[in-house]
Order: C-alpha cells, then structure tokens, then sequence
C-alpha cells in the first residue's frame, strides 16, 4: 500500500516533469551561443568548434573527466591485477 | 522522413533492448545489446551530434561487448532456470 | 581467456585490420581539431583495435607484447601530458589551459571565420590535449580489459 502511494506520486511528479520540459531544439537564451559562434575560430584558432569548447572553454571539465578515467582504471587494476610472485 | 527515420530507429532499440532481456543465452544477448549500442550511435549522427556518434560506436558497441564476452567465457553461458520466479 | 587462440582465420584477419583501425585512430586524433572526433573518440577506437587483438589471440600473447604494467604507464604519462600543457599555460599565458599558442609559428594558424577545410598547422594547444586525452584513454581501457582477461584466465 505504501509502496502504491509512492509509485502514484513519484509517476505523477515524472509526467508532470514530463509535461513542462523545455521543446525540444528550441532555445530561448542565445548569448553564449552567439559569443562562441563568433569568436571560438579566432581565439583558439581551431575549425572544430566543438573541440574548442571541450578542450579550451571548459578545459577543467575535461580534466576533472581524465581524473574519473585515471581514479576509475586505477581502481580495476589494483582489485585485478595478478600477484607477481605466484 | 526524417521523424519517420528517427521514429524507425526508437522502435528498432527497443526491441533489440527486449530481445537482450528475454533471451536464456547470454552470449546473444551481449550481441544484441550490441546491436542496440550501433544504432544509438546512428540515432546521435542522425541528431547531428557526430562526436558523441563516434564514441558510442567505438565504447559502447566494442568495448563493452568485448568485456561481456570475456565475462561469459569465464562464466557460464546459459542463464540459470528459477531466476525468474517472484 | 587462457584457453589459446582463435582459429586461424580470425587471428589472420585480427591481424590484417588491426594497423588500418590504429591508422585510423591517429588520424581520428589528430584531426579533433578539424574534424568530429578528438582525443576520446580516437582513444576508444584505437583501445578496440587492441581489445580485437585480444579476443583473437588470448590475452597471454597480448601480455608478452603489452603488458598492463606498460599501458598504465602510457596512460599516466598522457596524463602528465595533459597537466603539463596546462602548467605552461599558467606560466606562458594568463591561467591555466589558457591557449598560449595561438598566432605562434607551431600549431598557431588562425582560420578565416566561417566554414573551411582548414589546416593540420591550427589549433593551438589543442592538438597537444588531444593527444594526450588519445593516449590515457588508449592505455587506460586496453589496459582494463587486459586485466580482466588475464584475471578471468587465472580461475580455471
């Protein structure tokens, strides 16, 4: 019963999400948009826009991802890795 | 044609995602979800998002399938009977 | 994994496509700058050439090759790579990544704005990240699933 009242409100709570979803493609604020369009060829002087914004713009996030992949890969390899002396 | 593209390809995914679910063999299983993982790469090239295309194709439809299949030959094969009682 | 190889014509054609998908992998992280793709993109496909390599040999033969001591160091190194670039930004520059290439002779031809086919001579400071995202990643995920392998192999 508790778990049916749950369920009801938290389906609720996700279609009303659901409902008031920002339409798909459409945006309403371009500023940053137009900024980068317009200026990312001649401040990184890279053609792949994309790139110039994961790389340069928001290298940090970049680098906080290599973290997770280095944190992640060290992890396997200490649980995994074959004792030497065997 | 483009929304009966996209329409096409959601209905293409789900079913490879069930197939993946209802199948007792866990090895064409993987290769479905493999399955799944080429056309999500397809779906993102069709929703112009080409560099997220790549990385799925090479990650999601590769890699994974790769450690699931080392996974199962380490393991067994078939999925046990009685799982599915409850 | 342990049990051998493969039949013969999967370790054959592994090996026959294995240079071209790695080719591929360069080209695919060497052009981030011009093209779709970058150092993850081209770091995953180049990871799945070595993945082939060992689903058809066994992960034994890839050990004596590659073994998982050398690709972390790969790894780690494209991750000094990648902080050092950063570094010198902070002294070269005004902060940290900022991209203190451009308008230098290497690496630092600014297109004309609009769309181009460009050059490899651009760019700035981002060819020397994606190469150094290309290799962690390269090193990293081939190193992770050398490891289950082996691991896997060791039970029976």
């Amino acid at each position: 019963m508790k778990k049916a009242i749950i369920f009801v409100v938290f389906a609720a709570f996700l279609f009303f999400a659901a409902y008031e979803i920002h339409p798909f493609g459409e945006l309403d604020d371009s500023r940053m948009d137009d900024y980068i369009i317009e200026n990312a060829q001649n401040e990184t002087a890279a053609n792949n826009v994309v790139t110039s914004v994961v790389f340069d713009y928001r290298g940090y996030d970049t680098l906080g991802e290599a973290t997770v992949l280095f944190t992640a890969i060290a992890g396997a390899l200490v649980v995994l890795r074959r004792v030497k002396n065997e | 044609m483009f929304e009966i593209g996209l329409i096409l390809l959601s209905i293409f995914m789900v079913a490879t995602a069930i197939i993946a679910v209802w199948f007792k063999d866990l090895l064409a299983s993987t290769i479905s979800l493999a399955a799944m993982s080429l056309l999500l790469s397809l779906y993102f090239y069709m929703l112009h998002a080409p560099d997220v295309a790549i990385a799925e194709a090479g990650v999601g439809a590769c890699i994974t399938t790769a450690l699931l299949v080392i996974t199962i030959k380490n393991t067994e094969r078939m999925e046990e009977e009685g799982g599915e009682e409850e | 994994m342990s049990e051998e190889r493969m039949s013969v014509i999967v370790t054959t054609i592994a090996s026959l496509l294995f240079p071209f998908i790695f080719i591929f992998s360069f080209y695919v992280i060497m052009h981030g700058h011009l093209t779709p793709g970058g150092g993850f993109q081209g770091g995953a496909i180049g990871a799945s050439a070595i993945v082939m390599l060992i689903v058809a040999y066994g992960a034994r033969e890839v050990y004596k090759k590659a073994s998982d001591e050398k690709l972390s160091i790969f790894e780690s190194v494209g991750g000094l790579l990648f902080v050092l670039v950063g570094i010198l930004g902070f002294i070269l520059a005004a902060s940290f990544l900022s991209n203190f290439l451009v308008g230098e002779p290497i690496f630092g031809n600014i297109p004309p704005f609009g769309s181009n086919p460009g050059e490899l001579n651009s760019g700035g400071i981002l060819p020397l990240l994606n190469i150094a995202v290309g290799m962690k990643v390269i090193g990293g995920l081939a190193s992770v699933v050398l490891i289950m392998a082996l691991a896997g192999g060791e039970k029976k």
